[in-house]
């Protein structure tokens, strides 16, 4: 019960509750165990709350709040290809339909093309990834990203997989 | 199970020039593209020999025109391509062997067909008592020596590029570039191994029938592509 009504308050005010909390938790395992996970659970929700959809090409791309959005590879994907040493972005201000090559991620001396997932104009690229090209492997969802795009047609995101549909895809194509 | 293995279908271009075969290359990448969505393109294996060319991939920065006029001195060809892999050689004596797969019909993993391409070379080398092996830089070595150079290109599942295996290659062109990149180790051949001059045309059967065990394919032989004149 007493967890339970811990739990209420996190999720109204997760930051400044958490400190004043933190004595009471070094002499309750339970509610640090209960605390964690719920940690996890927004975390994951946060994610899934930002709508990542995905193309049947394995690259997501998650609508921020500017309208902007921002495009990478899913996790079956980094597996796939093994450790990216180099990533091959396009320009600033390059304008791409959907489905259109727009770059190539290098791994095991193998060159993977990348394909658009909407119609739009590339807004920033990830430049981090010069210099540590490993990020598309260890984060692919977050600092991992590749490029920032408009969204020019708003009826093709709308056509793309969901989290769970992706999922669903990922398990019929598996071997 | 009896039912007859899927195809590869060879094609031998023979002595070739290094777009020659980038053209064909992409033939046979659109007949995948371009195929009915109900049936499979046939998969095929391109294999030729180049007069010499050094050729390089994605990662263009480490090689500028500088380094382009400089090779092209030497009397060889240069050509930037969308391969993965650094600096390599192609010339007389290496066998080189572009497949071009959809690999939708094998594994969808590059990782898994750059390892099962070390593999079949690794197979061909242990065929003839050399000892070969993979290391973290992609390829097949014997020792500190690299004997097959492999760099790939895949869109939409269809791979091209491939491999390059020294037969009886002149080994000195690569004494103008650090192959692949990868400073402080050197290279080597099948000939150099066995002490004796082994040819492109001795070892190409091997090599299918190790392609054919590590893919699970038979290789077929059709008519040749038609060949450039001289």
């Amino acid at each position: 019960m007493a967890a339970r009504g811990v739990l209420r308050c996190l999720s109204s005010n997760f930051l400044s509750v958490l400190p004043s909390i933190a004595p009471s938790v070094q002499h309750s395992p339970r509610l640090l165990t209960s605390i964690s996970s719920f940690q996890r659970a927004l975390a994951t929700s946060s994610r899934l709350s930002a709508a990542l959809k995905f193309t049947d090409k394995h690259e997501w791309i998650r609508v921020e709040e500017s309208g902007v959005g921002t495009v990478g590879i899913s996790n079956f994907a980094q597996e796939a290809l093994g450790d990216v040493v180099y990533c091959g972005l396009p320009e600033v201000g390059a304008k791409l339909a959907q489905q259109d090559e727009f770059g190539a991620l290098e791994s095991v001396k193998a060159a993977s093309e990348l394909y658009s997932p909407l119609t739009g104009e590339v807004v920033e690229i990830n430049t981090l990834l010069a210099d540590k090209p490993g990020l598309v492997n260890k984060s692919c969802y977050t600092d991992g990203w590749l490029v920032k795009m408009s969204i020019d047609d708003p009826a093709e995101l709308e056509a793309l997989m969901d989290e769970k549909a992706y999922e669903r895809y990922i398990r019929s194509i598996e071997d | 199970m009896q039912s007859p293995r899927a195809a590869v279908q060879l094609v031998q271009l023979g002595r070739i020039s290094y777009s020659q075969a980038l053209l064909e290359q992409q033939r046979f990448v659109q007949r995948h593209r371009n195929r009915d969505p109900s049936r499979p393109a046939p998969d095929a294996l391109l294999v030729c020999e180049h007069p010499p060319v050094y050729t390089i991939g994605i990662r263009q920065a480490p090689y500028p025109a500088e380094e382009e006029r400089r090779l092209a001195l030497l009397g060889a060809e240069f050509f930037r391509t969308n391969r993965g892999g650094l600096i390599t050689f192609h010339g007389p004596g290496q066998l080189v062997c572009y497949p071009v797969l959809d690999l939708r019909g094998f594994r969808k993993s590059l990782r898994w067909y750059v390892g099962q391409l070390e593999q079949t070379v690794i197979g061909l080398c242990g065929q003839l008592g050399i000892e070969a092996s993979t290391s973290p830089d992609t390829g097949v070595w014997v020792g500190d020596n690299k004997i097959c150079a492999i760099g790939i290109h895949c869109g939409r599942y269809i791979t091209s590029h491939g491999l390059a295996l020294n037969v009886n290659t002149d080994l000195s062109w690569f004494k103008h570039i650090v192959p692949c990149g990868i400073v402080g180790k050197g290279v080597t051949s099948v000939s150099e191994e066995l002490g004796r001059a082994v040819t492109v045309e001795e070892l190409l059967p091997r090599l299918l029938d190790s392609f054919s065990e590590h893919f699970g394919r038979d290789v077929t032989s059709t008519r040749t592509a038609p060949l450039p004149p001289g």
